[in-house]
């Protein structure tokens, strides 16, 4: 019991994006989009000039914010930051993988999918029997 | 008697670890008919935005002209999860004002030193008076999407307008899909847990 996560109970919480222009425009126009009062967002726009780190910094600061309930992220922007994804255990805020224009959605690589398959795989039932 | 009494007790143990399996698997199912469907919205809005941005221009459909203002977003998350209950619930509460958002705000505040479940509740009949009166709640939601397609000039092309609906649509099979997330979760932890019972 003292290691499950602690679940908030917040009433309202916000969601946060890291995905390319396309989306987040799109999701912007859909009325996701939020700016504080020290001008932060909570979008990162990921192009071909945005660095591995500032994805891992926005990812780190966005599922430690009390105030976001969902983090989307596309796809190929997660696989750049895999390790850090996988290893992030926490029911909020949820992380959701979604796909972007030119990189269809990946079911082996998706972070939750990835645990269900490997716990029906070969390897985890050798494993067992051993 | 005991070996029949420990022989019902391990296949009722049996019928509930497949009765998780089961669920787990019908999660996952349901999971990925989900973001098959977010997929199929995506590329939709994603083919409008395209049209919009040729028709009004790129320069017109852009980053840079996103609004980074100060404001709060019309479009909220809540979580209902509650203190007796694991699994977090999350509703989508569609075109809010940033002033109802900051009444409710105020109001959990206010409330907050009082008992939890008494706030839910105050704000579950809040919005049960709020959709007394549809026609006002639509004509604030014509307002906040004006809002949101105002960042790109007040004429815009019908195909912008179409995009934004399509990102709503996916927007709520987003919010559908976090719960199935987090169901998938709660399935796939009994699963282990039965497994390492097992061993």
């Amino acid at each position: 019991m003292a290691n499950k996560p602690q679940i908030r109970t917040n009433s309202s919480a916000i969601m946060a994006m890291i995905a390319d222009e396309d989306t987040i425009t799109g999701f912007l126009l859909a009325g996701v989009g939020n700016v504080d009062l020290r001008r932060k967002t909570n979008y990162l726009i990921v192009d071909s000039k945005t660095t591995v780190k500032q994805i891992e910094e926005a990812f780190k600061e966005f599922t430690s914010r009390e105030d976001i309930a969902i983090v989307l992220i596309s796809q190929y922007v997660a696989n750049m930051i895999r390790f850090l994804v996988d290893s992030y255990n926490k029911p909020i805020p949820a992380i959701l993988e979604i796909p972007s224009k030119d990189h269809p959605y990946d079911p082996a690589h998706d972070s939750v999918l990835s645990r269900v398959k490997y716990l029906f795989s070969a390897e985890s039932v050798a494993g067992d029997r051993r | 008697m005991q070996i029949s009494e420990d022989g019902n007790q391990s296949s009722n143990e049996i019928a509930g670890a497949d009765h998780n399996i089961l669920n787990l698997l019908d999660s996952m199912d349901n999971y990925l008919i989900l973001v098959d469907s977010l997929s199929s919205s995506l590329r939709q809005g994603w083919l409008e935005l395209a049209s919009a941005r040729y028709s009004m221009g790129a320069s017109r459909v852009n980053s840079s002209l996103f609004d980074l203002k100060s404001h709060q977003l019309p479009n909220q998350d809540l979580d209902n999860a509650g203190t007796d209950t694991e699994l977090p619930r999350f509703t989508l509460c569609k075109w809010t004002s940033s002033d109802e958002a900051k009444l409710e705000e105020d109001e959990l505040l206010k409330n907050k030193s009082d008992n939890p479940p008494v706030q839910h509740q105050e704000s579950e009949e809040r919005k049960a008076e709020e959709s007394g009166s549809p026609v006002t709640a639509n004509n604030h939601a014509e307002k906040e999407r004006f809002k949101s397609l105002s960042m790109f000039g007040t004429l815009v092309s019908p195909k912008l307008r179409a995009t934004q609906s399509t990102f709503e649509t996916a927007l709520e099979t987003l919010v559908e899909m976090s719960n199935l997330r987090a169901s998938l979760l709660r399935a796939y932890d009994q699963v282990q847990k039965d497994r390492k019972t097992d061993e």
